[in-house]
């Protein structure tokens, strides 16, 4: 009789045994980190190698993604080690107890701003937020250079953003500006002012980093915000016409740091983990290969490429406890009051 | 009637039937529901007061129903009518272009949406096309905004109309058309009095599923709304904002509003009257008469279904072009097999597809027979508490799949028996769970439309001539059953195989899903090997389509021809 629903029967009571993981006798360390698979896969291969006993098994995923994701496991944690996402988000996961207090070999080697309170994590790379261009459409020197230039009226509707809710750069970016303008004026109501200008020259948010780049290389838009490691990379990769500016004036730059998670039974390996992905050799290999600028101060320069040296990140000083206190209230406002409301995009179809 | 039996029998798939949508759709639900009424252990409506006195709020909900009754009305006019050429008609070329047809209801995640992008966008091929055609200097149209969410929304769902349809279409008694129009009734009329009333069922299903699933969508709006709210973005929005409590009252919001659509059409069927008194003799497909009849009626389905699979062409077109060249360009300036090179290369490369089979086929198989037990139990009109099994078993499609799969991430954190938990997260288990959950509606609403037309009386004839209940059900109910189930069971799989919203959320490091793995290549920029990963899950879904339908029309063939 019915044949397709014998083969479905078969082949659901077949399918679980015949696939289910076979026993290798490795440990596995689970790592959640929003790296990406290719300097995933690079240090998984690499730490697999000298140390043979252990499965490296990675899931690549955004970094408030992995806040959630610990949130929830937390009756049955699957991870040993969050490695990626910007300071705040490591405060807030130790004020919660999802991570296990670890203080790494090179602790001194870092600034202070790079040592998380409690031990709960420590900063790996520094990522740079800047303006970024469509190459083939302006020269360095017609770009916009510092941020105050993004309120030109020359932009309006040249401008393509991430949604910053879901976008931690963007989020970053935004309450940077906030407290930019709160220094001048002592309200936020200044940097509300500020992102309404860049608003109104903003055509469209988009809700991830491959739509941005397409709709940039493909002209749709000329201008956006992203940051520098992502930029040059795909420049390098895929020869995307896109280039950036450093606004002299100061850039956010975003602390990326790594952790151990809580768990009843952690497991050495996951300590070895940590320590080979922040070792000298493995930061010198993330500079070269991935264009991350290491958190550590003791690596000799020479050994770094020469882009690092060449370009000076003029650090913008932010006011992190202001930032965690009031970011989501920001964020909420910035959602019901500014979004879409300089009547720049064409929302109506 | 043998009452006792009948009771006995009814009573064995109760038990099972409820308590499994009570732990697994109620309780969860309601969990939801108690959370968004709670504020430090008190009972509160603030988070509801606040909810509408936002204006942004009020108009998110004003939007999400005029798009979903909207997404109903196109996707009935697309699929309908579609159902009718192919499954009426005669033409070379019909078999497969039906099977084809059915290909859009599963666009591979993410990728399949940027597809649309590339299509209809401000640079996409379409439209630089007409631009470049017409000699305008800007963009002729761009794919925004509510319009846009309706094109995106009628370009997938119709398929739920079309096999719906479709499937009651091959089991419609022709004996009851040729009598109305033997009678004197008029073509028209006999569509009117006799053809649509028998199709209703199928057609009520198919309009709530395409209601609660444009109701909970998420990725055109987000893609494509440039702005415009609706509740499932406010849901997004909220609880990346950290905002839970107004997220679970959006939840609920439109949960209710879900069941209110479901409420009001229930009155429309299940009465019984639609019932088509099948002589076993499936209705013979119409041949044309005339050459001309015949080609215009081929010219009219096949462009009907190449305009639909525009989006998956693209996809096509977008795995073999090479990242970063195609820029001003109408069509990709340069081609390359790159692309599936990189993917074939990586040696994690089958674990997503296999993962993704597996889980598939478990969850189908389950709802397969949850389905037929429910459908057994849904056609009893006189059973007590019909209607809430009716309004169960429609539940999960009225749930975002964010929301399912975050409340079986909560529910089943941790073992506790007491409270009917069990440990599932991080498990293998935990997502084909919440495949079954999520497609409990789709095969059990086909299953239903099935045993609507079904004579009941055939099993009762087949008793009393001493067959077993389980002989009857083999022999006889399967059977006529199998168009309809088989319909929903390939909706199931291919949606279970392709599923992205509820994964994301609870996949685990042994259960990564072909649509996670297509995110992880598109936060690589790999935008390339991303969509060959969604022509791979094409191939995949139209070779599910075809031996599906295949199975399908060699059983239904009428013997002799």
């Amino acid at each position: 009789m019915a044949r397709p629903l014998l083969v479905i029967a078969f082949a659901g009571c077949l399918l679980p045994a015949a696939c289910s993981p076979a026993g290798t006798g490795k440990v596995s360390l689970v790592v959640y980190s929003p790296h990406g698979k290719e300097l995933l896969s690079d240090h998984e291969v690499r730490f697999e190698a000298r140390f043979p006993g252990v499965d490296v098994k990675w899931l690549d995923m955004g970094s408030q993604d992995v806040l959630d994701r610990l949130r929830s496991e937390k009756n049955n944690p699957q991870a040993d080690i969050w490695w990626g996402a910007p300071s705040d988000l490591f405060e807030q996961a130790g004020e919660e107890g999802l991570l296990l207090p670890y203080r790494p070999g090179w602790a001194e080697a870092v600034p202070t701003e790079a040592r998380g309170s409690g031990n709960f994590w420590y900063g790996t790379y520094k990522t740079p937020e800047v303006i970024a261009y469509n190459s083939a459409l302006l020269k360095p020197d017609e770009a916009p250079g510092e941020w105050d230039d993004l309120l030109d009226p020359k932009w309006k509707r040249k401008i393509i953003l991430r949604d910053p809710l879901a976008s931690g750069t963007m989020r970053t970016i935004f309450c940077a500006m906030i407290l930019r303008e709160m220094e001048k004026t002592g309200s936020a109501e200044g940097g509300y002012r500020w992102l309404r200008g860049l608003d109104a020259n903003t055509k469209d948010y988009v809700p991830n980093l491959t739509i941005l780049s397409q709709k940039l290389a493909r002209r749709e838009g000329w201008v956006t915000l992203w940051n520098m490691p992502d930029i040059e990379l795909q420049r390098a990769r895929y020869d995307y016409p896109l280039d950036y500016v450093l606004p002299a004036g100061g850039v956010p730059v975003v602390m990326d740091g790594i952790a151990l998670v809580a768990k009843s039974e952690p497991r050495p390996e996951a300590r070895e983990f940590y320590e080979f992905v922040t070792s000298g050799p493995s930061l010198v290999r993330a500079a070269r290969e991935f264009f991350r600028i290491p958190a550590r101060t003791d690596i000799s320069p020479s050994e770094l490429p020469s882009w690092i040296a060449r370009t000076p990140i003029p650090a913008m000083p932010l006011d992190r406890g202001l930032l965690r206190k009031h970011s989501r209230e920001w964020m909420r406002y910035w959602d019901e009051h500014i979004r879409h409301k300089g009547d720049s995009g064409d929302s109506g179809g | 009637m043998p009452m006792s039996v009948t009771r006995k029998s009814a009573l064995l798939l109760i038990l099972p039937v409820f308590g499994l949508l009570l732990w697994l759709v109620l309780y969860p639900n309601l969990f939801v529901l108690w959370k968004s009424l709670v504020s430090d252990n008190r009972f509160t409506l603030a988070h509801y007061a606040a909810f509408f006195s936002s204006p942004s709020q009020v108009e998110a909900l004003g939007n999400s129903l005029f798009i979903s009754l909207g997404s109903v009305l196109l996707s009935a006019l697309i699929g309908v009518p579609l159902a009718f050429v192919f499954h009426r008609f005669d033409f070379p070329g019909r078999r497969i272009f039906a099977a084809l047809a059915s290909l859009p209801v599963l666009l591979p995640p993410l990728v399949g949406v940027i597809a649309f992008l590339f299509l209809y966008g401000e640079s996409g091929i379409l439209t630089r096309g007409l631009q470049v055609l017409l000699g305008l200097s800007e963009p002729p149209f761009s794919l925004r905004g509510i319009p846009a969410i309706l094109w995106v929304h009628a370009y997938t769902m119709y398929v739920y109309f079309y096999l719906f349809v479709s499937a009651a279409l091959k089991r419609l008694d022709e004996s009851l058309r040729e009598a109305s129009l033997s009678l004197g009734a008029s073509r028209t009329r006999t569509f009117l009095r006799v053809t649509l009333p028998v199709l209703t069922p199928a057609m009520v299903g198919a309009a709530l599923l395409t209601f609660m699933t444009s109701m909970a969508s998420f990725s055109a709006p987000y893609i494509f709304g440039g702005g415009v709210r609706v509740l499932s973005l406010q849901i997004y929005n909220s609880k990346l904002n950290g905002d839970l409590e107004m997220a679970l009252v959006e939840t609920v919001v439109l949960t209710l509003v879900s069941l209110l659509f479901l409420v009001l059409l229930q009155r429309y069927e299940a009465t019984g009257k639609y019932r088509a008194v099948g002589k076993g003799a499936s209705p013979s497909l119409r041949p044309l008469r005339g050459k001309g009849l015949r080609l215009g009626m081929a010219v009219l389905g096949i462009s009907a279904v190449l305009f639909l699979l525009l989006p998956h062409l693209t996809l096509v077109l977008i795995s073999f072009s090479q990242d970063g060249t195609w820029t001003t360009q109408i069509l990709p300036p340069r081609y390359t097999a790159a692309n599936y090179g990189r993917l074939l290369a990586d040696d994690r490369f089958l674990e997503p597809i296999f993962n993704s089979l597996k889980m598939a086929t478990l969850a189908t198989a389950a709802n397969l027979v949850f389905a037929l037990a429910a459908g057994w139990l849904l056609i009893r009109k006189k059973l007590r508490g019909r209607r809430l099994l009716s309004a169960l078993t429609l539940l999960p499609w009225a749930l975002p799949g964010t929301v399912v799969a975050l409340n079986l991430a909560t529910t089943f954190s941790v073992s506790d028996p007491l409270q009917a938990r069990v440990l599932l997260v991080g498990t293998f288990w935990i997502l084909p769970l919440a495949y079954f959950i999520r497609n409990i509606p789709l095969v059990v609403r086909a299953v239903q439309a099935g045993f609507e037309q079904l004579d009941p009386n055939l099993h009762w004839a087949a008793r009393s001539l001493g067959a077993s209940w389980f002989y009857s059900l083999r022999r006889i109910l399967l059977p006529l059953l199998l168009p309809a189930a088989a319909a929903g069971s390939m909706l199931a799989f291919v949606t279970a195989l392709g599923e992205f919203v509820s994964s994301i959320v609870i996949y685990t490091v042994d259960s990564r899903p072909i649509s996670v793995e297509i995110l992880s290549q598109l936060r690589q920029f790999n935008f390339g090997s991303a969509a060959a990963y969604g022509v791979f899950l094409i191939l995949m879904i139209a070779a599910a389509f075809l031996l599906f339908g295949r199975a399908l029309d060699e059983r239904h063939r009428p013997a002799g021809q």
